[in-house]
């Protein structure tokens, strides 16, 4: 094979470095430029060298070992990006936003559950006159119907949760609602032994009003933590450090619950206005104080912290069964002095007094808690 | 002698669709007298629903668990665990963002150094996920956020991962977590890893993370297979980038761990076998003991070429003007230079002929090469008929395995006086093997394991080097005798040492050599019913004093110290002393045929080195 003399490692001579410049690593370092600039270490180099083809026996002719040390040249004497400034790269958060899907039209299908749950409601009015067992029947198909509303209202966009970790508190909330529905029954409990001229209970048609303004406060929820999710995120590219990711995310959380309130109040008021509801101040309250858990809980599991929202959520359901533990104990002879708390706060501000009381503690505890949790940038990946 | 094998692998055996399953079936096959289980990371949803392969009676069970979904069991520490995570994970990653000083050369004692910070953060995260479960939900907690913050932005933190950002920790945190997932698997029980003889590590990384728990815990041996190296192939993926490119400043918390990972496995396994002298300098590199690394040659079946490579010796050797290039056409293969090689051996020999022979093109980019390379083949060569009322023809045909000039691989071989590879860019080039065993002479370029796998049986040109390459085909085509000499040469070194029977025989050896140097020391078994100590319940080897591939017996002066009680005998054998000047250790006790083998390769290279230029042509 030497008759050929092309094939020896000693004669073979690129022609493009013949007479090119003294220094071979330099023509190199110039047709490998993007690789040295955003290699973090010779081996990187390294690598990609040999994936170009650049073997130990070409780095001889570098007057180098191997690739390897013909790498830590490189390494040497490329400038990187990282260290004259800032990187170029968009620091581009771990996950894409989940409003960031264009085919979710989840804003839209947040006002599914308020739409099931009105038209149930009108259509319950309308049946007024007719038997029990059709109000019967429009009642459950109309709670179905909430139900796979909400579920398809949930399934995507900024509250939906990712896994089976909702599954539980599901009960919970079904007690809260339920409570919401029936709770009027507490003063019939109360002052059933006294023989006070009250009315029995409201009509089921007047106790759902809040629960229509809750459906629909649905929307407002998204749109919340759409907010959240996209003004953290921002937040999380122009920090320079965690605390100050922190600093900055907590006034926009207290702002965004705070907004949050003032729709559910409002569409409370407005629906009362529309639909009629129930005499007594404390429903209103306990209606905003229902909502403002329900979102603070679900913006909790939606951010890893399923076990925070469920404590919440269990608190509030403890404590409106041992209300009506309570009033259940004071009509036995005996034992009236239980009821005596219970009854002077439904007294004091109406059958929803309890609720809203119950709800409101629940959600204060997780406003707190979210306040301290959702600011930590953990909590947005 | 029964031997229980848990074999590690990532995204690959039993899988249909893994990679290195043909090897690790043929291996399992092969060594069926030994029992097997095996231990599987899968890689994706999509590679779990394509199912298992048909396994062997030798399988005694198979173990899997997701390495792609997130398996957070929800679980938050309480004070005590939380302070034990942070003390370990300080540790582990103090290891990582710390550079090693001076790396080129004197760099070994700092890296021991922080390899072994590394690897004590390491177990302990794995001891406190054992204990009490709960690692990932630790790992993307704020409190490993936290410390992630303070340890880049420490001084003595690596130059890249200053310039570390809040998004940077988050993505870190969640690579971490990805790859940390074998820590919080169940295996590391007496049913499970507790229960074999020896661990073989199918690929680095995590299947060898796995190996390193088991090691740690009951001290079973670790046999660590590399046929391309982990930690490479962790640089080329974050250098393509994929669909969402990294920062840099997590590129490097990344390439660090990686890098700290592998020194740690090295460190750890008893015999380290890379497939070829590349994955072998990759593996030196990274701090792997020259004294444990052994080349275990992959193997290829050989019965399809074996009809022709017989035949060969009879003196049928081609179509003497016919070149063949064979493989799957793209860009890395460069044809172009082939094509421009031809145009230049044409010049020389115009009767010669270039048949290009490859598997179907898969991907838009392989059929845009495909297209270009046959427009410039019909630019450069006109179809030619031999007179005025012939239909003409092209002197560059491209066909297809499986077409009516080739219905089979080896069709292709016999078709050719003279096998041509023209690759840029190359691994193990498997065509080339294949041409060996069909007793071809070959003209390749000098990429990869080409030259090592050739050993002077072929010639041998530099990549990207047209002229070279006619030159040394048209020497070729014109020396029957020559091409004759070297194909049958090629051959008897392609059966010597790229057959499966050479593969399976290595690592049967490396097996048993294993068990009797470096036990699991169960001191339930090595006492009878009364606590009485039974006899050879160890192996004799195993009391021999030094690492037991450490080099011959005269250089280890230390006094015996007997076998050392407890859960984790296994003094570490990076320790001990090792005179620096063995370039070819040679075991104590040499009983097997994996050791000339595995030591030939080294010597072949190095004699095809040389000036010549890879022909040992008498």
């Amino acid at each position: 094979m030497s008759d050929t003399g092309t094939t020896s490692p000693g004669t073979t001579r690129p022609a493009r470095r013949a007479g090119g410049p003294a220094d071979p690593v330099k023509t190199l370092m110039h047709s490998h430029r993007e690789l040295c600039e955003r290699a973090v270490d010779p081996l990187e180099i390294a690598a990609g060298l040999e994936a170009h083809g650049v073997t130990d026996r070409a780095a001889a002719r570098f007057r180098h070992r191997d690739v390897f040390s013909l790498a830590e040249e490189l390494y040497a004497r490329v400038p990187r990006a990282t260290d004259s400034g800032p990187d170029t790269t968009v620091a581009a958060a771990p996950h894409p936003s989940r409003a960031g899907d264009p085919r979710a039209g989840w804003a839209l299908r947040t006002l599914l559950p308020g739409a099931v749950c009105a038209a149930a409601l009108l259509a319950l009015r309308y049946a007024g006159g007719t038997g029990a067992g059709i109000r019967l029947a429009i009642g459950a198909a109309g709670a179905v119907a909430l139900a796979v509303a909400l579920t398809i209202a949930l399934r995507r966009g900024p509250l939906r949760v990712e896994g089976h970790t909702a599954r539980v508190s599901r009960l919970w909330v079904c007690w809260l609602l339920a409570y919401t529905l029936y709770g009027d029954g507490l003063p019939r409990v109360l002052h059933a032994g006294t023989g006070d001229g009250r009315p029995a209970t409201t009509p089921l048609t007047d106790a759902a009003t809040p629960l229509v303004a809750l459906a629909f406060a649905v929307a407002p929820a998204a749109w919340c933590a759409h907010l959240l999710s996209v003004q953290a995120r921002r937040r999380l590219t122009d920090s320079r450090g965690l605390a100050e990711f922190a600093s900055r995310t907590r006034p926009v959380l207290l702002a965004l619950f705070a907004l949050y309130a003032g729709a559910l109040t409002a569409l409370a008021l407005l629906a009362e206005l529309v639909l009629g509801g129930r005499p007594g101040s404390g429903h209103l309250a306990a209606t905003v104080a229902l909502g403002s858990l329900l979102l603070l809980a679900r913006l909790l599991t939606v951010h890893g912290f399923p076990k925070a929202a469920a404590t919440g959520l269990v608190t509030a359901c403890a404590v409106e069964a041992v209300a009506l533990a309570l009033a259940a104990a004071g009509r036995v002879p005996g034992l009236e002095s239980a009821a005596v708390p219970v009854r002077a706060l439904a007294d004091a501000g109406g059958a929803g007094a309890v609720p809203a009381l119950a709800c409101g503690a629940a959600a204060l505890g997780l406003l707190i808690h979210a306040a301290v949790t959702l600011s930590r940038a953990s909590a947005h990946t | 002698m029964l031997v229980r094998i848990g074999l590690l692998t990532d995204g690959g055996y039993p899988y249909a669709t893994g990679e290195s399953r043909l090897w690790c079936d043929r291996l399992v096959r092969g060594l069926a007298q030994h029992e097997f289980d095996v231990y599987a990371l899968s890689r994706s949803a999509q590679q779990e629903g394509n199912g298992w392969i048909q396994l062997p009676p030798s399988v005694l069970r198979v173990r899997t668990a997701p390495l792609w979904s997130a398996q957070g069991d929800g679980r938050a520490y309480g004070r005590r665990e939380r302070r034990r995570f942070v003390g370990h994970f300080e540790e582990l990653i103090t290891a990582v963002r710390t550079p090693d000083e001076g790396a080129a050369e004197g760099g070994g004692g700092d890296r021991a150094r922080h390899t072994a910070a590394f690897a004590e953060g390491l177990y302990g995260l794995a001891e406190l996920a054992r204990d009490h479960g709960g690692l990932a939900t630790a790992l993307r907690s704020e409190t490993a956020v936290r410390i992630l913050e303070s340890a880049c932005h420490a001084p003595g933190a690596r130059r890249g991962v200053r310039g570390a950002t809040v998004p940077d920790y988050l993505v870190f945190a969640d690579q971490l977590e990805r790859a940390l997932r074998p820590l919080s698997l169940d295996w590391y029980d007496d049913e499970g890893l507790g229960a074999v003889d020896l661990c073989h590590a199918t690929t680095g990384g995590s299947a060898a993370l796995a190996g390193l728990l088991a090691k740690r815990f009951f001290g079973t041996p670790l046999l660590v297979t590399e046929y391309g190296v982990q930690l490479r192939a962790h640089y080329l993926a974050a250098g393509s980038g994929g669909d969402a490119p990294l920062r840099a400043p997590v590129r490097a918390l990344l390439a660090a761990f990686q890098g700290r990972l592998a020194a740690e496995v090295y460190r750890q396994a008893a015999v380290i076998t890379p497939g070829n002298t590349h994955a072998r300098r990759w593996q030196e590199r990274c701090g792997a003991d020259r004294a444990k690394l052994r080349t275990v040659y992959p193997g290829m079946e050989t019965e399809r070429f074996a009809a022709l490579g017989e035949r060969e010796a009879g003196g049928d050797s081609g179509d003497p003007r016919t070149l063949v290039w064979v493989g799957r056409i793209e860009p890395a293969k460069d044809l172009i230079s082939l094509l421009h090689a031809f145009a230049d051996i044409r010049k020389e020999e115009p009767e010669a002929r270039l048949r290009i022979i490859g598997a179907a093109a898969q991907g838009a980019e392989a059929t845009a090469y495909l297209a270009h390379c046959r427009a410039l083949a019909a630019q450069l060569f006109p179809d030619e008929a031999a007179d005025a009322h012939a239909v003409g023809d092209n002197c560059v045909s491209f066909e297809e395995v499986g077409g009516p000039g080739a219905p089979e691989l080896v069709d292709a071989y016999a078709a050719g006086g003279v096998i041509v590879l023209s690759s840029i860019v190359e691994g193990f080039p498997v065509s080339l093997v294949e041409a060996m065993f069909c007793g071809r002479a070959t003209v390749s370029t000098d990429v990869g394991a080409v030259v090592e796998v050739i050993g002077g049986t072929g010639l041998v040109v530099p990549p990207r080097n047209p002229r070279a390459l006619a030159d040394a085909c048209v020497a070729l085509l014109r020396d029957p005798r020559r091409r004759e000499r070297l194909g049958a040469a090629a051959r008897a070194r392609a059966l010597e040492l790229f057959t499966v029977e050479q593969n399976v025989a290595a690592f049967h050896g490396i097996y048993l050599e294993l068990i009797s140097h470096a036990p699991v020391r169960r001191p339930a078994e090595t006492v009878d019913a009364h606590g009485e100590p039974l006899p050879f319940a160890n192996p004799a080897e195993a009391y021999v004093p030094g690492h037991w591939t450490a080099g011959r017996a005269g250089t280890v002066t230390a006094p015996t110290p007997g076998p050392v009680p407890g859960p984790v005998p296994m003094v570490p054998p990076v320790s001990m002393p090792r005179p620096p000047t063995v370039p070819v250790p040679v075991p104590v006790a040499m009983s097997s045929t994996a050791r000339p083998r595995a030591s030939r390769p080294a010597e072949a290279v190095g004699a095809v080195a040389g000036p010549t230029r890879g022909e040992s042509d008498v």
